[in-house]
């Protein structure tokens, strides 16, 4: 993929590969931008690619280290159809819209795609009844290939399921994707199209608010000139309108945990399994995972904005959280849990997709409150807020006649398409046949080729969720040390300034000494 | 791709278990044998355990006269053992995954790519790794950098000469933990917290005793459910019984589970949960001409113990193949 773009780090340390540090605006030219994306998350990142297809200077703002490394990193995963999102809303157009785009995106973007279906289980009388509102609602949602199932039809479907069965609806376009690889895939084409992405970069204030090319102040001293800012920060979205005096809104964040089966669970269930939400409870989901996982979650945590113990796991949710998913298949308490994570919605007190134009100030906009289903709307809601930057924030749209809007076949993930399969490829780079990832079976080659891809990632997490290298079993028991010698020797970092998510997350103590 | 090598007996693995196999088939006259190892050198987890001036010997050799040694010298003195037979060594090979049936092993390696490996026999010598956090059940809270198992700890430590923390908090009181201390505290860093979710250390008193040359670290049983790791960046404590100790990074020690997938994957019987393989008489697996040895068999055993093994499952794979 040949790249337009600029890519740099703001990553002071000076083991850090000089090339791609950022040390001063000059870098990137002394035109303002045109549009200036704050939050490099699945919604930041899909703005960014489809913006890319016209001739704009478009500029991709991340306080981390890696794209997607904040709320969009931990969710179920799913792409939904939509059928039960509340009727008439933004959501649920977006959903809907975007679910039918999804199979010809995932082959664009090269992102393992597989459509599972769902199964909707009632398993007592109270989830029975509420069983025809979910389908009649389906319907009005335009899903209309939803179908209903005795409990024949249901066991049939999948036999390792609770003989509880009542009834169940299946909607067979609820699909499961690859979470990581989307950002990823987005900010690689964007960038390759001409975006400049930097990272390490916090927007701390905002100069000239109400001229026509505003200035964003950043802690690195460095300030940005542009002429639209869209806040797609995510959590950091109210801090950030703060800035700049938006409409006032407020983020709960809502945590959600999941627990991660091993492997060996996946053959029992081949659908998303879903229960049905009653008064008292939402339920607990079972999921399969495009890596071959099974999943169970969410939980529903709020939490204030500030309390940094948000992305906890905790053991007693797990627990409750194992006990609701047996419900649904009772055969989870025979596998083995290898880790648990949480993820955090972001969910806006004021209603989900608050989206507002012009927020306090001309050329700004607001996009927050995008909670779980922004994985699966990204693309439709991409296209949906440039139509509201072209139609109410003046933005002109010409299409940009060289721009590409799909990544190359060798960008698929080795983990999908197995490099050391192909026998000719390890005659001739043999780093392809060295496993590293003993669990995931992942080779040196599949490595290397990621620290050389566009976005240049650099530290342990965003290696992880690109090849899946520590996220196998052991959880990097065998390999994560493997890991982080590669990444020392290929990019000349010595060993102890490789870091998980960036500086300060080095793995050694940056007081402990070198001994002998 | 389809072509397959055949051999007598294939043993996975090159510990102390693989060895004492390899070393006891050649001499019972056994010709073709071939060892797959997926790292690149022999000698399993003592390997990783190296020699240091000052250095905590953790390696009991009972068989002379119960002298402490260093992992590193025990796994050099395996190598030599193993080059003497003249057994097929192929390192940096992968098993990719079994056909137990017809006793074929599809593997992985830089020089030949994905090829097949049959047998008459083959020994599954893989192993245990330390449980994960979630696997132990009572550890939750955040997932900070500097949360180490005691094999990362001692790639850096002994493998790369990196003092990874300055106050190290335990999870795990077996040896392997107190071992772990004694290591830390040798190479710097100040005395170890060790905390387990019983009353009184697993370590036995005597071994206790032993690493008392180097180190006295403080024991915390818990007394409640579970203890959360706190930290958004780096490790900074753990929440324990309401109280946080503070530290700058963790080790995770012990409580092994063995390595079993390649079996679970070419359906080798193995209790699901403990992860063993299902042993009929004479180290036999659930399909004929599969056996398995060492610390793969479930538990925790040392790594002299599972060389004798090793030799002990040569015997009944000799026995099988006459």
């Amino acid at each position: 993929m040949s790249v337009s773009g600029k890519l740099f780090y703001h990553w002071m340390d000076k083991d850090f590969d000089e090339s791609l540090k950022f040390i001063d605006t000059e870098q990137l030219g002394d035109i303002p931008y045109d549009v200036t994306i704050i939050g490099a998350g699945v919604v930041g990142c899909a703005l960014a690619y489809k913006l890319s297809m016209y001739k704009l200077r478009v500029l991709l703002l991340d306080k981390n280290y890696d794209v997607g490394e904040a709320t969009s990193k931990g969710n179920s995963a799913i792409v939904h159809t939509g059928f039960d999102a509340a009727v008439g809303t933004l959501e649920s157009e977006l959903v809907t819209k975007a679910s039918r785009e999804w199979p010809q995106l995932a082959k664009k973007l090269k992102i393992p795609y597989e459509e599972c279906g769902a199964l909707l289980i009632a398993i007592n009388n109270e989830q029975n009844t509420q069983l025809d509102k979910v389908y009649e609602k389906a319907l009005k949602n335009g899903v209309t290939d939803v179908q209903q199932l005795s409990a024949e039809q249901v066991l049939e479907l999948e036999p390792q399921i609770t003989k509880n069965v009542l009834r169940g609806i299946l909607i067979p376009r609820e699909s499961i994707a690859d979470p990581f690889s989307t950002s990823i895939a987005y900010a690689e084409i964007a960038l390759s199209n001409g975006v400049d992405i930097l990272f390490g970069i916090e927007v701390i204030g905002i100069e000239n608010v109400d001229g026509k090319v505003k200035s964003l102040i950043t802690n690195c001293g460095k300030k940005f000139d542009t002429r639209i800012i869209v806040n797609v920060a995510g959590l950091g979205s109210r801090k950030l309108a703060d800035l700049y005096g938006g409409e006032p809104f407020d983020i709960n964040p809502r945590r959600g945990q999941f627990l991660i089966f091993d492997k060996f669970s996946r053959s029992a269930i081949d659908h998303i399994l879903l229960p049905i939400p009653t008064a008292n409870t939402k339920g607990v989901l079972v999921i399969p995972t495009i890596f071959g996982n099974l999943i169970a979650g969410p939980t529903a945590e709020d939490f204030i904005i500030d309390d940094n113990t948000v992305s906890d796991t905790t053991v007693e949710r797990l627990q409750e959280l194992l006990d609701g998913a047996s419900k649904l298949y009772p055969g989870l308490y025979e596998q083995s849990v290898i880790t648990t994570f949480s993820g955090v919605r972001c969910n806006c007190s004021q209603g989900s997709y608050w989206i507002r134009c012009n927020d306090g100030h001309q050329g700004i906009i607001t996009v927050s409150g995008i909670r779980s289903t922004g994985f699966t709307s990204s693309p439709a809601l991409a296209e949906y807020l440039i139509g509201e930057l072209h139609e109410k924030l003046g933005l002109n749209l010409n299409v940009n006649p060289v721009a590409i809007d799909s990544r190359s076949e060798s960008s698929w993930p080795g983990w999908w398409k197995r490099p050391y399969s192909n026998n000719e490829l390890v005659k001739e780079s043999p780093e392809y046949g060295r496993v590293v990832c003993y669990c995931e079976q992942i080779s040196l080659g599949e490595i290397i080729q990621h620290l050389d891809s566009p976005l240049k990632p650099r530290t342990l997490d965003a290696i992880k969720r690109r090849t899946r290298a520590q996220m196998g079993r052991c959880q990097g028991f065998d390999c994560m040390v493997n890991v982080a010698e590669i990444i020392s020797n290929y990019c000349n970092i010595p060993l102890n300034k490789i870091t998980k998510r960036g500086p300060g997350s080095e793995i050694i103590s940056t007081n402990a000494e070198q001994y002998q | 791709m389809n072509s397959v090598k055949h051999f007598n007996v294939l043993i996975i693995g090159a510990g102390p278990a693989g060895v004492g196999a390899a070393v006891a088939l050649t001499k019972r006259g056994i010709k073709s044998i071939a060892i797959i190892e997926r790292s690149d050198k022999i000698g399993g987890i003592p390997s990783f355990y190296k020699k240091k001036k000052g250095g905590v010997r953790t390696f009991v050799r009972w068989s002379r006269g119960g002298i402490p040694v260093f992992g590193e010298d025990y796994a050099q003195w395996l190598e030599k053992q193993l080059i003497k037979t003249k057994v097929q060594i192929e390192l940096q090979s992968q098993v990719l995954n079994i056909d137990a049936k017809k006793k074929i092993l599809t593997l992985v390696s830089p020089e030949e790519g994905e090829v097949n490996y049959s047998a008459d026999a083959i020994v599954m010598a893989c192993g245990s790794r330390e449980e994960t956090p979630a696997e132990r059940g009572w550890i939750a809270g955040s997932r900070p950098v500097r949360v180490f198992y005691t094999k990362q700890l001692l790639r850096l430590l002994d493998g790369n000469h990196l003092l990874p923390m300055n106050n190290p908090l335990i999870i795990g009181s077996d040896v392997i933990g107190y071992a772990a201390a004694a290591k830390l505290k040798a190479a710097g860093a100040s005395e170890a917290v060790i905390v387990d979710n019983c009353s009184r250390p697993k370590c036995s008193f005597f071994e206790r005793l032993y690493f008392r040359i180097w180190s006295n670290p403080d024991y915390q049983g818990l007394s409640a459910k579970s203890i959360e790791v706190t930290g958004i960046k780096t490790a900074s404590g753990v929440n324990l019984n309401g109280k946080n100790i503070p530290c700058d990074g963790i080790v995770i020690c012990g409580e092994l589970i063995p390595n079993s997938e390649l079996a679970l994957n070419g359906d080798i019987k193995v209790e699901l949960h403990s992860r063993k393989p299902v042993v009929a008489k004479d180290y036999q697996l659930s399909e004929p001409g599969w056996f398995a040895a060492g610390n793969i068999l479930g538990g925790f055993h040392g790594a002299e113990w599972c060389y004798f093994n090793g030799q002990r499952v040569a015997r009944a794979v000799a026995n099988y193949l006459s």
